[in-house]
């Protein structure tokens, strides 16, 4: 598997596609490679509860993440934020999401992770999720920070995964 | 009398797996492709157990569930929770259950049978 860490100094923006199997694991091991960094998470499919779970029980220290949780409201009533978190109203509220990112760029995180693209495919088509992520990977190349954006390599959002290709600097398939 | 079940999902595989999962352990099976759907069918339909999809379009499923009465709900969930926010959950009013996706087919139908018997 890729150093994430290692592509990421050669990229600024990356794709990695990864099989449902081993998303969790995925997810875990980058985070521990970039340990140390001010990162910018934005999840659209675990709560930052869960997350915090998740990190804290491989030992990764959260102090330095701010949290983007687009998922929690969806299931329970959230405050606007808390400390280490915002929360945005559903993974389908694709300007909310825009707004935080921006407002995320300009404290110059070191990266900036999104949990994933997937997820968006649920909840608006193609076409806006594309334009989206075009406008989202422009204002990351405008700045300095990097950024990974997860996917699962599923066959039915092939032309996602397509278009997306043609805005990051680097596509890895963990499962290549 | 067959007991009846409400799948609710808004990916047409899993509403047509569990849908087969769910007739072959002998249950009548509905389907509702939203929430909202899921409210417009209760106004006519009175299922023993829904399954709902945690995460679907359209009206957010905390909304969805606080409007329905009287009738158990168990959460088919592919969003990840700590077990303090799944333990919330199954503390909300009609919620009996918290099934985590992917699930394994024969869990699935033993915890359905538990729920509302066979």
């Amino acid at each position: 598997m890729s150093d994430i860490y290692q592509e990421l100094q050669k990229n600024q923006v990356v794709l990695l596609l990864v099989p449902s199997a081993e998303y969790n694991q995925t997810i875990v091991k980058n985070m521990k490679k970039l340990a140390g960094k001010n990162v910018c998470y934005i999840t659209l499919n675990k709560t930052f509860d869960s997350l915090k779970e998740l990190f804290n029980k491989n030992k990764i220290d959260t102090k330095d993440i701010v949290f983007i949780d687009a998922i929690s409201s969806t299931i329970k009533k959230t405050p606007g934020q808390t400390e280490g978190a915002y929360f945005i109203s559903s993974p389908g509220a694709l300007t909310e999401i825009a707004i935080s990112v921006d407002k995320f760029l300009r404290h110059n995180f070191d990266y900036i992770i999104f949990d994933s693209l997937t997820n968006l495919l649920i909840y608006e088509k193609k076409e806006p999720v594309a334009k989206f992520v075009s406008s989202i990977v422009n204002k990351i190349k405008a700045s300095k920070t990097k950024a990974i954006f997860y996917a699962l390599s599923l066959k039915e959002q092939s032309d996602l995964i397509e278009q997306t290709s043609m805005f990051v600097d680097k596509v890895i398939n963990i499962e290549k | 009398m067959k007991k009846t079940i409400l799948i609710v999902d808004d990916e047409e595989d899993i509403r047509e797996t569990v849908r087969t999962i769910m007739e072959k352990e002998g249950y009548k099976v509905l389907v509702a492709v939203s929430g909202d759907d899921c409210l417009k069918q209760l106004k006519t339909e009175k299922p023993d157990l829904i399954l709902m999809d945690i995460m679907m379009p359209g009206t957010p499923v905390r909304e969805v569930v606080k409007k329905i009465r009287g009738v158990k709900i168990a959460y088919l969930s592919v969003v990840r929770t700590s077990e303090a926010e799944k333990e919330e959950l199954l503390g909300q009013k009609n919620v009996v259950d918290f099934i985590q996706k992917p699930f394994d087919v024969r869990d699935l139908a033993k915890r359905v049978k538990k729920l509302v018997g066979s």
